[in-house]
């Protein structure tokens, strides 16, 4: 069966400099896959492959089975991309901005569900019809997501997803991946934070210096065990 | 696409700053073009009311004159080059040629280069119009519209966003940019079009003018398209497009002059004038058969009439008027055709700067050239044929002074 994401030994650069090296993963259909690593281990450029953004120097970069260099609007259009600490536009309020990106995709939404969508985020309904500008970097955080939600694509690639989030809103979000998971969506998120990525994902990639060094997964029902990544990945990092 | 410019239609709507470089191009739109029209109105006025004191003037001269050749003299018309209906869009030439004389029967060129415009100052800097506003200003509000339209969504870190989201980046850089330079185009047209309307242009020539003003807002939008492609910052990329307009504005166009006026020199209309005046002063103290000689080679016609044997006839007088035009004749040649071979090496210049092609295009829709001053510099000489023509058998066969053929006298028609 074809994996939603697949990178086959992809190597990447980034100005002259090896990103990425031979990092070979797949991520199933409903999977939630975990990228571990600290700064610079090569996990924001990672999405940006899938999005087309970088070329690789090596290897082969394939989403819905598809490379993405052969048809890059095919791979964009089946993902919906949260980076990290999502810029949304200052000027515009949640609604604006919502409506704004999502004719950006193409896509036609009813004002209820954007109400719906903001109400999983848990965006206070006071706050939608304000400017951004007056938002915290949560709530800036929240909006995104709910973009993210709304675009309803098989596929989500999240960069460092509750950066900024205070720690309820963060469990809110855990239990919101497990929700898209759990109906199908496939999603890829990148993070330093080890009990996050245990918390939510069916598994855990530890990424240093651009190469995987290891893989862990869920077994039997139960989460991954937060010490033991913990402790792998303070040896990868200091080692 | 029609999806894609409605959102950003939509979206412009809400961006402040580009909403400010908009406003501001309509409002100097109109100022550029009120500007043109009031001058255009004043030189109209100007001319109705001279034609109207040129009439009076000279029937007040003529009533007390007992000869032809005093008719000829006291008698001043009035020249003019009447702006066109489109002309307040570009005033050009208008401003460092003179577009009227009152000239009488005396050696002509001299007439002709004394003139003096009238607001030499103004033909220094430039006039504020319409056809300045389009070549120089409307390039500079293009570039404060589209120059960060990259850099400022990746200094926001909203670039890969929009892009990921967008699919592809013609469905987002494409509309956004073309969004902004049709707002552009429309804010800078709709004085212009209300004006031509009022002053009676034809529809053609606002058609044309629109050509010029979109494509030289689409050569600038390329311009800034491939310099914003660059992965610089908004200042770096603001600077570069400054100086990029520096050079197409200010640079090129100078150095072209500069150039131009070097390979065709042109001689001072101040020595057209001297040299003609010297011979016409001069002639006063050579005997009259000299003159009549000389006079003659020219003008065979009158032989058998040109014998003087008063110590005044005014057949010698206007005799040497013509000769001091003979002899000024080939300085005027040189003149007019180095103005004319200017004018077309500027023209091949032209196509180094978009902001000179844009001003030269909109000065001969408006008919304020180089070579429509030029072509009417030739309307007065023609004219001034024509009073000789009309005076000289008069005064060469000695008719009898009837004042009722005065009425015979031409006309200038500026058309």
């Amino acid at each position: 069966m074809t994996s939603p994401l697949e990178a086959r030994s992809l190597s990447l650069n980034r100005e002259g400099n090896a990103v990425l090296n031979g990092v070979s993963f797949a991520v199933a259909e409903g999977e939630v896959f975990a990228l571990l690593g600290g700064n610079g281990a090569g996990k924001s450029s990672t999405l940006l492959a899938f999005l087309g953004f970088l070329e690789p120097s090596g290897g082969e970069i394939l989403v819905n089975g598809k490379s993405v260099a052969d048809d890059i609007a095919a791979a964009r259009s089946a993902i919906a991309y949260l980076p990290e600490a999502a810029a949304l536009y200052g000027h515009m309020t949640a609604y604006e901005n919502l409506n704004y990106f999502l004719d950006l995709a193409g896509k036609s939404v009813k004002k209820a569900d954007y109400d719906d969508a903001l109400n999983r985020v848990a965006l206070p309904i006071e706050a939608r019809s304000r400017r951004l500008q007056s938002y915290s970097k949560g709530m800036r955080q929240k909006t995104a997501i709910a973009l993210a939600l709304l675009r309803e694509t098989p596929i989500l690639l999240l960069d460092e997803p509750t950066s900024g989030l205070d720690p309820v809103a963060i469990d809110e979000f855990h239990d919101l991946v497990k929700d898209l998971a759990g109906a199908g969506q496939t999603i890829l998120m990148v993070t330093h934070d080890v009990y996050g990525a245990c918390q939510v994902a069916d598994r855990v990639g530890l990424l240093r210096r651009g190469q995987l060094v290891g893989s862990f997964a869920a077994e039997n029902g139960e989460r991954i065990d937060t010490e033991t990544v913990h402790a792998a990945f303070a040896e990868r990092e200091t080692a | 696409m029609v999806r894609d410019m409605v959102r950003e239609s939509r979206f412009l709507a809400k961006d402040r700053g580009a909403l400010f470089w908009l406003l501001l191009a309509f409002i100097l739109s109109i100022i550029s073009v009120a500007f043109g029209v009031a001058e255009v109105r004043d030189q109209k006025r100007t001319i109705a009311e001279l034609v109207e004191e040129d009439r009076a003037d000279r029937a007040n001269a003529l009533e007390g004159q007992e000869d032809w050749g005093g008719a000829a003299y006291y008698a001043f018309h009035l020249t003019y080059a009447p702006p066109s209906e489109f002309a307040f869009a570009a005033l050009g030439q208008r401003d460092s040629s003179p577009w009227k004389h009152r000239i009488r029967m005396l050696a002509l060129e001299g007439q002709i280069h004394e003139a003096d415009t009238k607001n030499a100052d103004f033909g220094l800097v430039g006039r504020f119009d319409f056809a300045f506003l389009a070549a120089s200003v409307a390039p500079l509000l293009l570039i404060l519209l589209l120059y960060d339209l990259r850099a400022a969504e990746r200094t926001a870190r909203r670039h890969d966003l929009l892009l990921a989201t967008a699919g592809s980046s013609k469905r987002l850089w494409l509309p956004r940019a073309l969004i902004r330079v049709m707002a552009l185009f429309f804010l800078l047209l709709i004085p212009l079009w209300a004006a031509s309307v009022m002053e009676g242009a034809s529809l053609n020539v606002m058609i044309q003018a629109s050509v010029v003003l979109l494509g030289a807002l689409l050569i600038w939008w390329l311009i800034i398209e491939l310099i914003s492609r660059i992965d610089a910052s908004s200042s770096v990329l603001l600077t570069a497009l400054v100086g990029l307009w520096l050079a197409l504005a200010i640079v090129i166009p100078a150095l072209s002059k500069a150039a131009v006026e070097t390979r065709q020199p042109l001689p001072n209309g101040g020595k057209i004038l001297l040299l003609q005046r010297e011979t016409v002063n001069d002639a006063w103290d050579m005997p009259k058969e000299a003159t009549m000689t000389a006079f003659l080679e020219d003008h065979p016609e009158w032989h058998g009439h040109a014998t003087i044997e008063q110590p005044f006839e005014w057949k010698w007088y206007y005799a040497f008027q013509q000769l001091g035009d003979m002899k000024a004749a080939p300085l005027v040649d040189q003149y007019r055709s180095a103005r004319l071979a200017r004018d077309h090496e500027a023209g091949v210049f032209a196509f180094l700067s978009p902001t000179s092609f844009v001003e030269r295009s909109f000065e001969k829709l408006a008919g304020t050239d180089a070579a429509s001053m030029i072509a009417y510099e030739e309307s007065v000489r023609h004219f001034h044929a024509q009073l000789r023509a009309f005076h000289y058998p008069k005064l060469f066969k000695d008719e009898p002074f009837d004042r009722d053929l005065l009425g015979g006298l031409p006309a200038y028609d500026p058309s």
